[in-house]
């Protein structure tokens, strides 16, 4: 952002009036408004227009509310213009909004390392306020007996924590970093599909601010599972649930299709498949699964509206329906969910460590038949959620093979990135010391993982903290691990300006131990008879619970250590970055920082994996052909 | 360190992008949204026979649960034809009669048009409600949804169409910039030729409204023959 | 910038067969320590046949996990003391790209051990259903089933109810089982999802509407335990938990004749016993 052309701007009013968020705001309200208006006519309700303090049961309006106000946000956002001028036969622009200035932030911009910073403060965002949820649910279990929330209000803050973190956090390293460095890693200009890519962001922005809206409709009681038939029962704060996952299913889908897309059809002459970096293989593995399952999210969430608008039975017994198609129908997405959240942790961390140990990447087939297998695999386990549920009994020995063949895959991505660190030279960065947790981490998470998947072991385990823990471990310890290891090994390219290395570092030391100090003991208590999402327990746990909150405040507080080191660095030190800090061969660390709006001069020519680290012939990752403009 | 770019290039000089790329785009596009929409109607198909199968409370389909055949394979029918019609057109296009092309798609909209009011007419006149057990909700969600994939695949296909008319007097080539997008108060790196756009989106919407289509005959199949 | 000196492929040390002894010891002492001290400890203790079964599972298991835990943060430790980066100058590693026969290897031993886990937990799962819902009509049924004591666990916003079909359909507040019995549990809900978890018993099974999911438990000696609703259900699910009791024989029988003649006057207004009940559709109801 530093030479903007100069040219006459116009004052603040007239810049604030136009397509941005400001006006995207207001449409989404108006829209709000006006489907609440056309829903309660439909249904014939009593009209209550200001919507916020009682509770009204008529969903109808509440969904055509949303639907209309998600409509109106992305018209005010600028996604009306292209639909509305493809409509009269004229053909669109490829590229929106990407001259310089701050504004292209606050709006639809088809520029992939925006949408790649946009996407990093969205998610940074509602990652803070599902973090703060946490802590509430912390400061609740303080004490087995003293309520500091009503029953209700603690449900809706596990819901929303628990929602609101699967849901935005799908997207926590493909939103910002695949967006932002697999154009530049495959050496293309933008994505295959830049306004679908700005699409996603602002999907799940809207998808977040309608959850966030459940607390004026009483908040949701099922947690981020929304089990059937207590979802059908709950009140109007249940469809913000239903709306919000059905945005973020449409986003991550779109996102995947994306991703995919441009993997296949971008890469630069010379980049074959084995050449791929090994985070675009995670990437693209992530996509397909997104892709692929979040489909079946939006359906059954699609049905769960039915049932509570349309008076269907997909899921009430008593109707014809059945509870277990939900579940059914659920965790065939759930599963597959789980692993979008944890395979671009293996994607990042077999990308950095040849960069950190100076080696090249050891195994680079496994590590891809070990994502790829995965991939696979995670769609015939999802039953293994079910084991007490009654369904299908005599499948559960299948379910349980299946589950365990998992771990054969994910002991792939263990060996790669242990046999890589093997006669390195290593060197302890913040992004690598966050690397190296995640072995430990995924290591528990995986081995605590195999007494869920067996079933005598699941008795005990299953529904109680043990298995909390377990899933904390595998995407706290796995994902938002990784996504530090991400922010602190990209930024310095994403905005050429250098992070403090010291408060990166005591942020990883308080996050490291707090973290283990938090979720370690759960096991304990989950084995000792704590269940999930209970507002109490049994008094014997309080001590557990205590040393447990204190930790999950200790982690909380070191979320602010990084927040402060990425505010005062990013804004107020602005120290500049060297153009590749870490000496890395991958082709985004040539490029200048931050990266020019069309990223290369002319598309590079690939020879070799950029993993050549020791070999004699090693500038030949990216030969790129001469500048055709500029001056070197 | 070899230099891949510089800031200060100017953007219109490394604009350009080789014109099959948008093509390639748009069929893998196609292709993965065939797979997307695939698994949405998964969905709908293990509904349809697990609560068959349960039968909770007798209640998977009560004796007047009974949609009209007559209109059911009418809507698949139509839809089966505008996509054999939009297929035909891709033939016309490649072999340049556009006026055909134009024609076929304009007959394959209003064949899409008419199977979505015959859908609703069904939906009225049927005698039966969503609350009425397993069967009528997943009748109604699954045709439903159905509704929705068809409306917006049409209006991709309106999109082409009103592409191929507004540009039917050019041979090809672009016109100009401010023009192609519409909004002459953009900066444009606007697509050059419109015609590459049809033929491109074209191959893409025939290969998407085909497939669905066929989940339509699927639909068909389960929901009225079965 | 002049590409970084290279450390020579060939090592000094044998490092790999130091590792893998120092693993080999270690593991060796720490898996029988874990099994004989830290497996058995693991509830949810011996309080019924199925508990013991698994806290046996659960001793294999964290006994499987040992060497693979010690394996993987001791090669940390390893690699952090031996192959660290040492002063400034960037030096790169010797470049190895992947090696044939540890990739064979590892893949068998992995493959191996998760093929073991799965048949040994399918083992131990077929013997006695290990305490966990089976559902309505499981293949496998644990020795003796015929002669199981029928139980019916009834879920519903915000408790359990108990009926006893063996003993006129009489329905309790509280449950109470025979010791040194099987006791076939007929789990079943009203409303939402519950989950009936018997803590010291080992047992854990969904309450589904209109579902019968059926679990096994074969009762020791006399016996106090918890019960807890293990599946969120609502506004008041935190609350939703209860005291059973395990009692002799002849305590269970004054006891079921107590309940049936202080139940007497209600019994008429129960619908008849069956496998599940559905009641009005739950609609809108909290």
């Amino acid at each position: 952002m530093s030479a903007v052309a100069v040219e006459v701007r116009p004052p603040l009013w007239r810049r604030l009036i136009g397509f941005n968020a400001l006006t995207a705001v207001v449409f989404g309200i108006g829209g709000y408004y006006l489907g609440w208006f056309i829903g309660h006519h439909i249904n014939g309700a009593s009209v209550a227009y200001l919507g916020v303090g009682g509770i009204d049961q008529n969903d109808l309006s509440v969904f055509l509310g949303y639907f209309l106000g998600v409509a109106g946000f992305l018209i005010g956002m600028g996604f009306g213009v292209y639909p509305w001028a493809r409509l009269r036969g004229y053909p669109p622009s490829l590229r929106e909004k990407e001259q310089q200035g701050v504004g292209r932030y606050f709006g639809l911009c088809t520029d992939h390392k925006v949408v790649g910073i946009q996407y990093l403060c969205g998610i940074g965002l509602f990652f803070f306020i599902g973090g703060l949820n946490a802590m509430l649910i912390r400061v609740e279990l303080l004490s087995p007996a003293r309520q500091v929330f009503p029953a209700g209000q603690y449900l809706t803050l596990v819901g929303m924590h628990g929602t609101m973190m699967m849901g935005i956090m799908s997207s926590a390293i493909l939103g910002p970093f695949a967006n932002y460095f697999v154009p530049l890693m495959i050496g293309a200009r933008r994505m295959a599909f830049p306004r679908i890519e700005s699409l996603t962001f602002w999907l799940l922005m809207a998808g977040g601010a309608i959850l966030t809206t459940t607390i004026f409709f009483g908040g949701f009681p099922t947690g981020w599972t929304g089990y059937q038939p207590l979802n059908d029962q709950a009140n109007t704060g249940m469809d913000s649930y239903i709306v919000f996952f059905a945005l973020v299913g449409i986003s991550m889908c779109l996102l995947g299709l994306n991703m995919i897309a441009t993997i296949v059809t971008m890469r630069a002459p010379g980049l074959t498949w084995s050449r791929l970096p090994i985070f675009c293989w995670g990437v693209l593995s992530t996509a397909v699964l997104q892709l692929l399952a979040a489909p079946v999210l939006i359906a059954v969430l699609g049905m769960a509206m039915l049932d509570r608008t349309a008076q269907t039975t997909f899921f009430i017994p008593s109707g014809g329906g059945s509870p277990y198609l939900y579940q059914n129908l659920f965790w065939v997405f759930g599963h597959p969910e789980v692993y979008i959240l944890a395979l671009p942790g293996f994607a990042i961390v077999l990308e950095l460590l040849p960069v950190f140990a100076r080696k090249p990447l050891w195994g680079y087939r496994l590590a891809v038949a070990g994502m790829l297998g995965v991939t696979l695999l995670s769609w015939l386990v999802w039953q293994h959620h079910l084991f007490m549920s009654g369904i299908n009994s005599n499948l559960r020995p299948f379910y349980m093979l299946s589950t365990e063949l998992i771990s054969i895959p994910t002991g792939f991505t263990f060996l790669c990135g242990l046999m890589t660190l093997w006669r390195g030279q290593i060197r302890f960065t913040v992004p690598m010391l966050f690397c190296l947790a995640w072995f430990f981490n995924f290591l528990i998470g995986g081995l605590s993982g195999v007494f869920l998947s067996d079933v005598p072991s699941d008795v005990t385990t299953h529904g109680s903290f043990f298995s909390m823990a377990h899933f904390h471990y595998t995407i706290m310890g796995g994902l938002v691990f990784t996504f530090f290891a991400a922010i602190y090994y990209w930024i310095p390219k994403m905005t050429g300006f250098q992070l403090n290395e010291r408060l990166g570092k005591i942020h990883f030391w308080v996050m490291f131990i707090a973290f283990n100090s938090t979720f370690a003991p759960l096991f304990a208590a989950g084995f000792l008879g704590q269940a999930r999402r209970d507002v109490t327990y049994p008094a014997h746990l309080q001590f557990i619970n205590d040393w447990v909150s204190i930790s999950a405040f200790v982690l909380g507080a070191s979320m602010l250590v990084f927040l402060y080191n990425f505010v005062h660095s990013l804004l107020f030190a602005r120290i500049k970055a060297p153009v590749n800090p870490w000496s890395s061969l991958s082709i985004e660390w040539q490029l200048p920082s931050p990266v020019p709006v069309h990223n290369f001069d002319q598309i590079p020519v690939f020879t070799s994996d950029p993993y050549g680290y020791g070999e004699p012939s090693r500038p030949s990752a990216l030969p790129a052909a001469s500048p055709a403009g500029g001056s070197s | 360190m070899s230099d891949v770019a510089h800031p200060a290039t100017e953007y219109s000089i490394v604009e350009g992008e080789p014109p099959e790329l948008m093509g390639r785009n748009l069929n893998s596009a196609g292709h993965l949204l065939a797979s997307a929409t695939a698994f949405f109607f998964l969905a709908f198909v293990f509904a349809y026979f697990y609560l068959r199968s349960l039968n909770n409370d007798h209640l998977w389909r009560p004796k007047h649960v009974d949609p009209s055949l007559t209109l059911g394979t009418l809507v698949m029918a139509l839809t089966v034809a505008s996509a054999l019609l939009v297929r035909l057109g891709v033939l016309d296009h490649r072999a340049a009669r556009r006026a055909q092309w134009r024609l076929k798609g304009a007959l394959a909209l209003v064949a899409g048009l008419i199977a979505i009011v015959l859908q609703f007419v069904e939906w009225v006149s049927a005698g039966f409600g969503p609350a009425d057990g397993g069967y009528a909700s997943v009748f109604i969600g699954w045709t439903a949804f159905n509704v929705l994939f068809v409306l917006g695949t049409l209006f991709w296909l309106e999109n082409l169409l009103a592409t191929a008319f507004r540009y039917r007097r050019i041979p090809s080539g672009a016109p100009a910039p401010g023009e192609a997008s519409g909004d002459a108060g953009r900066l444009g790196h606007d697509i050059a030729d419109p015609l590459s756009l049809v033929r491109s989106g074209l191959e893409s919407l025939s290969f998407y409204w085909a497939f669905l289509a066929g989940l339509g005959v699927l639909a068909w199949i389960v929901l009225y023959l079965i | 910038m002049a590409p970084p000196a290279v450390t020579p492929a060939s090592p000094s040390v044998a490092h790999g067969k130091r590792f893998l002894i120092a693993w080999i010891v270690l593991s060796a002492i720490a898996t029988p320590l874990v099994a004989i001290f830290l497996g058995p400890a693991i509830p949810p203790g011996n309080d019924s046949v199925q508990a013991s079964e698994q806290v046996f599972s659960n001793t294999v298991m964290v006994s499987i996990s040992t060497p693979v835990c010690v394996f993987v943060l001791l090669f940390l430790l390893y690699v952090f003391a031996s192959f660290r980066s040492r002063g400034s100058a960037l030096v790169d590693g010797p470049p190895i790209r992947g090696d044939a026969r540890i990739q064979l290897i590892w893949m068998v031993v992995t493959s191996a051990t998760v093929l073991f886990l799965a048949g040994f937990g399918t083992y131990e799962l077929l013997k006695s259903g290990s305490g966990g819902g089976q559902g309505p009509n499981a293949a496998f049924q644990p020795a003796g089933y015929k002669r199981a004591l029928d139980v019916q666990v009834i879920g519903q916003q915000w408790e359990f109810t108990y009926r006893y079909p063996t003993y006129g359909g009489v329905e309790v507040p509280h449950l109470v089982l025979p010791a040194d019995t099987l006791i076939r549990l007929h789990v079943t809900s009203l409303d939402a999802i519950h989950s009936f978890w018997a803590y010291q018993l080992g047992v854990k099974a969904d309450a589904n509407p209109g579902v019968d999911n059926i679990v096994y438990v074969e009762t020791k000696g006399p016996l106090q335990f918890d019960i807890h609703c293990a599946e969120l259900c609502g506004l008041w699910h935190g609350y939703m938990f209860d005291t059973g009791h395990v009692v002799g024989a002849s305590t269970f029988a004054a006891w079921i004749k107590r309940q049936q003649s202080y139940f007497e006057p209600v019994m008429r207004y129960l619908p008849p016993y069956a496998t599940n009940y559905l009641p009005d559709p739950s609609r809108r109801a909290g």
